[in-house]
């Protein structure tokens, strides 16, 4: 800031020396506060004025550009070498924000409203449609449209029940995605990237739960702790919400099974997962392998002992599996089966190897729960 | 007024920056004289001090205004005007002076910064935690500045500001919920040579947040080690201190088998651990679920709820201790365990459970014996089935 002084003594001659300097930096940090703070109130938040679901100009873009998806195109045209757009199917698809791009253009962006009609018609459409196939591609592309609806959201600084009708929806799509693509290949789903985003948009949509009444939100705060479950801070968060919202019939279940995880008692976690909804079991699916290999472990130490007869149809009652699956489990974890018992040794007691053993083989107890439930009844959460 | 600055003058002038410190500060009686509480005193700073100070002592002027005001808002921004003029100053000259200059008092206004963050948030603008947020980030520039300082002889240095400016940002980080942020942090001390000199009270703060830290990350032993010492440590009379502490220790030490006694819990006015420590000492489940629901409130707002909880399994090995005295044998049966959970009135609970408790009991290392399915029994060792609760956590 000043290099010239030699010493540290004041002297009135030479401060007087440079008035111009002074007074400029005077004024400016005492106007530098007040210039932002003017700024900021002219600053205008963006409206989007866009009505349908893709801005015209991009249809046109992706259309001439032959860039539209497959399920953007227009039934009859798909074989031609330039397929039309389907005008009532092109959705406006998520785009890096970069430098240069203005993604502010009111003509790009839709409203709260035109978002929520968005937001259905992906759901009903695309992730409910019967026909459409596979559902990866179904999940592809549903993910990418509506991380471009959220992206619309945030820069009009959308907030209220228009905001958490979107996010909603959101989170139930990627908590079910989560569940239904489990298992399929890296290359075709990617469970971090869905993970990131479930995790983000139930953040988002816990701030919004903040300020105003939600009717939903009992069923959100349950879905997020057992997403979440033993995770301190998704628990802590938990324990730190009002006394009306914690003791609602679903928090006080999600707390339940939170509480057994915790307390490291898999036999009861996996019996109150009989209780659970079919998406709260999705969300708690992740958390079924660790909950079915402490067991494994606990009993290999409690019941250890050279004369161990532990009955195999009583252990896959408790697991929640069927008796091939129990075995194969206890194969993978090194506990020893014997004919129709299991022998529990604490020294024989191994992790299993890395990819050894697949989830998707273990889903039954979510799979029956599914029942006759539509994909849409699932995600608009009319179940 | 010109008073003051003159008084600034002087302590500068005569290096003592403690008493420099104290008068740039929020703490020192002067903030309340209506005269120093001028909207734009730099005229008058200038007129007497030289560049810097006077820029410095005149957003300081400023911040009172600000305070008295109630705009806590702008007083925050004045006040990081105020930090920020010593660290923009290169060192060769001003470094002899910086290890006690207003540093340390000006971040001790952290209470202005929540208070700032407080009206934002009423006026609905800004997100819980960004003028935090902010503020941390602010105080991890001057800790670098300080951490980096390579250049002055060890009596000048800026490492001493270091810890100081750490117990500052371990404060925002807990507020903020962003605790894996302190480990960079406690890295820096356990690698500085300086770790064993700082002052005895900056040394118990950091102690306590590292040890409230270690106990979230539920190494147990280690904290119980760091909050000691910070207790033992701490002022005899900073009695509120030494109760904060005492809020992390004592459920630390429960876990590890020590239960505090009533006098503890009465002179520091924590009597409602008294319930808690009494139901797992006796083993009593019922009276430990009615302990943390009645003091529920309490416990969650401190953060502690979650790890009262873990205190379940050490009531459950105290419970069923007592069915083996009871029984006076080593082949318990299985139903007697669930006999005296269910006169403890836990909810649906079944013998498959009651297996699963003890065998995770067995897992644990806190009994020392083996299911037998067939025989519906425990059977526990002949010697110490039941080892001391310090011994196997």
């Amino acid at each position: 800031m000043n290099n010239k002084r030699a010493s540290c003594r004041v002297s009135h001659s030479r401060r007087r020396g440079q008035p111009v300097e002074r007074d400029f930096r005077q004024h400016h940090n005492q106007g530098v506060w007040r210039e932002v703070q003017e700024e900021r109130r002219q600053e205008s938040i963006p409206r989007g004025v866009c009505l349908s679901m893709c801005p015209i100009r991009e249809l046109q873009d992706r259309e001439a550009q032959n860039l539209l998806h497959r399920f953007e195109v227009l039934s009859g045209t798909e074989r031609e070498r330039w397929p039309r757009a389907d005008p009532s199917g092109v959705v406006k698809e998520y785009a890096r924000p970069a430098a240069g791009k203005d993604s502010t253009r009111p003509s790009d962006l839709r409203p709260p409203a035109v978002l929520l009609k968005t937001v259905f018609y992906l759901v009903d459409n695309i992730a409910a449609s019967p026909t459409l196939r596979p559902w990866t591609e179904v999940y592809d592309f549903v993910f990418d449209r509506l991380r471009s609806v959220r992206q619309d959201m945030i820069i009009q600084r959308v907030s209220g029940a228009d905001c958490v009708a979107v996010l909603e929806r959101t989170v139930r799509f990627l908590i079910y995605a989560s569940y239904r693509l489990c298992g399929e290949p890296l290359r075709l789903y990617d469970p971090r990237i869905n993970d990131t985003h479930l995790q983000e948009s139930l953040s988002w949509l816990l701030e919004c739960y903040t300020s105003g009444k939600h009717p939903n939100q009992e069923e959100f705060q349950a879905l997020g702790l057992l997403y979440n479950l033993g995770s301190s801070r998704a628990t802590q968060h938990t324990m730190e919400l009002p006394e009306r919202i914690r003791s609602s019939p679903v928090m006080h279940l999600a707390l339940s099974v939170s509480r057994a995880f915790m307390e490291r008692n898999p036999v009861r976690l996996l019996r109150l997962a009989h209780s659970l909804d079919f998406l709260q079991s999705c969300a708690l699916h992740r958390h079924l392998e660790t909950c079915r290999r402490d067991l494994l472990l606990i009993y290999s130490h409690g019941h250890s002992s050279k004369n161990c007869r532990f009955p195999l149809h009583k252990l896959a009652h408790i697991l929640a599996l069927d008796v091939p699956l129990t075995n194969q489990l206890c194969q993978a974890h090194g506990v020893e089966v014997r004919g129709d018992y299991v022998v529990f040794s604490k020294t024989s007691f191994t992790e299993p190897e890395a990819g050894k053993l697949q989830c998707a083989h273990f889903h039954d107890l979510v799979d029956r729960k599914q029942r006759d439930l539509t994909v849409g009844s699932i995600i608009h959460g009319c179940t | 007024m010109l008073l003051t600055c003159s008084q600034v003058y002087e302590a500068i002038d005569n290096h003592e920056g403690s008493f420099c410190a104290e008068l740039l500060s929020f703490k020192h009686p002067h903030v309340a004289n209506p005269r120093l509480q001028l909207a734009s005193p730099e005229e008058k700073c200038q007129q007497v001090l030289e560049v810097p100070y006077d820029e410095m002592v005149a957003a300081h002027l400023r911040c009172t205004y600000a305070v008295s005001n109630h705009d806590f808002v702008e007083a925050y921004k004045c006040q990081t005007l105020v930090v920020q003029y010593p660290f923009g100053i290169s060192g060769d000259y001003f470094g002899y002076i910086f290890s006690s200059l207003p540093i340390p008092e000006g971040f001790d206004d952290c209470r202005m910064i929540f208070q700032a963050e407080q009206q934002l948030l009423r006026k609905g603008k800004g997100k819980l935690g960004d003028m935090l947020e902010k503020a941390a980030e602010q105080l991890m520039g001057c800790f670098r500045v300080c951490a980096s300082d390579n250049r002055a002889g060890i009596d000048d240095s800026k490492k001493w500001g270091m810890l100081f400016l750490i117990n500052q940002l371990f404060k925002i980080y807990f507020k903020i919920n962003k605790l894996h942020l302190c480990k960079p942090l406690i890295r820096a001390i356990d690698s500085s040579n300086l770790k064993d000199d700082y002052s005895m009270a900056q040394r118990v703060t950091y102690k306590y947040y590292v040890g409230r830290k270690a106990m979230f990350d539920s190494d147990y032993k280690p904290a119980e080690e760091y909050l000691s010492f910070s207790f033992q440590h701490c002022h005899r009379s900073s009695q509120r201190n030494k109760r904060m502490i005492l809020i992390y220790l004592l459920p630390v030490k429960m876990l590890l088998g020590h239960m505090p006694n009533h006098q503890l819990l009465r002179k520091y006015d924590l009597m409602q651990f008294a319930d808690v420590t009494k139901a797992v000492s006796e083993g009593n489940l019922l009276l430990l679920n009615e302990a943390l629901a009645k003091h529920e409130t309490f416990f969650i707002r401190c953060g502690i709820f979650l790890i009262l909880e873990k205190l379940k399994i050490i009531t459950y090995r105290n419970l069923f201790k007592k069915v083996y005295q009871l029984l006076k044998t080593h082949q318990l049966p299985l139903d007697a365990f669930l006999v005296a959970l269910k006169m403890m009135q836990v909810e649906e609970v079944d013998i498959d459970e009651v297996q699963c408790i003890l065998a995770n009991l067995i897992c644990e290392g806190h009994i020392k014996g083996y299911i037998s399915h067939q025989h519906q029994k425990l059977v526990v060792s002949k010697a110490n089935p039941f080892p001391l609760l310090s011994s196997s956590s």
